[in-house]
């Protein structure tokens, strides 16, 4: 016939072509939008902190992808995998989340899960939670809008004082710089790096995305302490700086959901609900310190506490001079609960912990 | 009559569909594959009528858009779409790839097919032609049988979105359509994989079971978190996007990756049973 029945080699040529065409398409268009740094003037760290501030955006939507990678321990109880559509289920791994935002007063952050999904709603004082997997809506009516409340006086006037207080308040434990540029959902950004000076916190670097244009952040990366990728990623994906409709906050529960009316909160008096609780203590400062406080109630026993004690059975169990307890070791940060009831917690090594449990 | 209008008129189509109507008749007439298209049309119908007996499950508790059923009708087309995804749809179109050419093959009928005097690339193209048209029937009939049925058992009512938000029956329909269109999609690339392996062999039952299993690993595969790296190459991996059809508003970035990965897939698989296809030795 022709030569595609002569010469076999060169036929299958065809789909092998194909192959290598599609893969490298799609290799490369990740990398056209993740990787080309663009050409932008030079900034200082102090220039884009007040530029942070003179932000005047009023509104705008997006994709935002969040990626946790903390190198957790399996948990016997899982708090919810990639398809999760659940808010608490963000402590891990990647997710979807889409975002609307048109001022103070109106904002919508919807999670995606498959087949599911799990909205936050504000539309001026109407705040709504949505949960399509349990059809529930909880629905919280503030007591006073933003502009009622007197503004505290003390706060910085300018952007200038502001970048200025800012940067005096980290800079004792913190470096920053500015640390070339990136491409975040196809928009030109500045890349802010805060390093902790002290070499014992785990948090190696966090790098901020602020876009050039716009002077919003666009993107945040944690990195942890000899690690290649970040161990936190939140970023856009894709952002639309026009200001989304009505359409987008005017949340109403659909009639056979089950709606939960929650109570008012005073807004004079925040503290007033929470129960007594004795307040913790903080051991060291900046990036290193470390949180001491009173480990949780086991003794009733309820479906949560079950829960809890089936998690913690899982942690490695561990005991040196300054006693005994359960270790939960991250990437990020470090977690000890000792068997006389103490709970600490840090940015830092197990050994840090230790050395603070010794007191 | 001029001259020129007569030879036009008496010269056979460029195009002759006289093919592919042949092929349609061989699938949709055959026995087993109406008893198949049987088997997809009770799903929609044992969903509709035991909720009907036995009441809508708790939100929850069940099947993803099962609870919602008795709100509006048109939700048992999406319950059993849902339900037929993982297994029973591309069982229906990996028999039918499977049997393309392996079964032609394997009752001895090839040898004359291959005698028409039709280039064999036409030959395989008028086939997938073929499964995609059967995929299309099967995936409509699904959603179809499940809307008349709900409307006729529950009626029409407002459409809750994954969103929480509401909108009309029409507007319901159109989503629903939608779905439709993207797990078509999704199937037809698979019908691809079926055409391929079917080439390779002779035996058209091998073949319909490889395909299914290639199917059942992948989601599999697509479940287990530690093999995150690779979930995005998985055949199926896109395949629940088709929520995102439901959202308000909707939200088209995983559809569009998702039809992209299933053209690719689709591409590469139609070349390979092409280039397998068009030299193979037909003894039977």
């Amino acid at each position: 016939m022709s030569v595609s029945t002569a010469r076999p080699a060169l036929r299958w040529a065809i789909p092998a072509a194909v192959t290598a065409v599609v893969l490298t398409a799609g290799v490369a268009g990740r990398a056209l939008t993740a990787d080309a740094d663009p050409a932008l003037p030079p900034r200082t760290a102090a220039q884009l902190l007040v530029d942070l501030q003179t932000s005047a955006v009023t509104g705008l939507s997006g994709t935002v992808v969040q990626r946790v990678d903390l190198g957790l321990p399996e948990l016997p109880v899982s708090p919810g995998g990639q398809g999760s559509s659940d808010f608490t289920a963000l402590v891990t791994g990647t997710h979807t989340l889409r975002v609307w935002y048109a001022g103070e007063q109106r904002q919508r952050i919807a999670l995606l899960g498959t087949l599911g999904e799990s909205d936050l709603v504000r539309n001026g004082r109407d705040v709504w939670t949505w949960s399509s997997s349990s059809n529930e809506a909880t629905h919280l009516r503030l007591p006073t809008t933003e502009e009622d409340r007197p503004l505290p006086t003390d706060l910085p006037t300018t952007p200038q004082e502001a970048a200025e207080a800012a940067l005096a308040a980290i800079e004792p434990s913190t470096i920053v710089v500015t640390d070339g540029t990136a491409m975040v959902a196809g928009r030109p950004a500045y890349e802010l790096v805060l390093r902790p000076k002290d070499g014992q916190s785990l948090v190696e670097q966090v790098r901020i995305a602020i876009d050039a244009e716009q002077k919003v952040p666009l993107r945040v990366r944690v990195y942890a302490q000899d690690a290649t990728g970040p161990a936190i990623e939140i970023g856009f994906t894709q952002i639309s700086f026009e200001t989304p409709g009505d359409e987008h906050f005017d949340f109403r529960p659909p009639p056979e959901a089950t709606v939960t009316e929650l109570p008012p909160a005073e807004a004079d008096s925040p503290a007033a609900e929470a129960p007594e609780q004795p307040a913790p203590t903080v051991v060291g400062d900046g990036w290193t310190a470390v949180l001491v406080t009173d480990g949780p109630d086991m003794t009733d026993s309820t479906e949560e506490t079950s829960e809890l004690e089936a998690i913690l059975g899982a942690l490695p169990r561990i005991s040196g001079s300054w006693g005994s307890g359960r270790l939960l070791e991250s990437a990020l940060f470090s977690l000890l609960l000792t068997d006389d009831g103490r709970l600490l917690a840090g940015a830092v090594s197990p050994q840090r912990l230790y050395e603070v449990a010794t007191g | 009559m001029s001259v020129a209008e007569s030879s036009r008129a008496r010269r056979p189509r460029a195009v002759s569909t006289r093919l592919l109507r042949s092929e349609l008749r061989l699938i949709f007439e055959r026995r087993r594959n109406i008893a198949g298209m049987g088997v997809l049309a009770s799903v929609p119908i044992i969903i509709a009528v035991s909720i009907a007996i036995a009441g809508t499950p708790q939100p929850g508790e069940g099947p993803t858009f099962l609870s919602q059923v008795t709100s509006n009708g048109l939700f048992v087309g999406l319950a059993a779409l849902g339900a037929e995804l993982p297994l029973f749809l591309p069982l229906a179109v990996a028999a039918i790839s499977g049997d393309a050419v392996a079964g032609e093959a394997n009752i001895g009928t090839l040898r004359y097919l291959l005698a028409v005097p039709v280039h064999r690339t036409r030959l395989l193209a008028v086939k997938y032609a073929a499964i995609l048209i059967f995929t299309v029937a099967a995936v409509l009939l699904v959603a179809a049988v499940g809307v008349l049925l709900g409307f006729a058992l529950f009626g029409t009512g407002p459409v809750t979105l994954l969103s929480g938000t509401q909108v009309g029956t029409l507007e319901g329909l159109w989503r629903l359509l939608l779905v439709c269109g993207y797990l078509t999609v999704c199937l037809a690339a698979f019908g691809a994989i079926g055409l391929f392996v079917s080439t390779l062999t002779e035996q058209p039952i091998g073949a319909t079971i490889a395909v299914v299993g290639l199917a059942v690993i992948s989601q599999i595969l697509d479940a287990i978190a530690a093999l995150a790296p690779i979930h995005e190459y998985l055949p199926t991996h896109y395949w629940l996007a088709f929520g995102d059809l439901l959202r308000d508003p909707i939200s088209t970035d995983l559809i569009r990756t998702g039809m992209l990965s299933a053209a690719a897939y689709a591409l590469i698989f139609w070349t390979a049973a092409w280039a397998r296809f068009v030299g193979k030795d037909v003894t039977s």
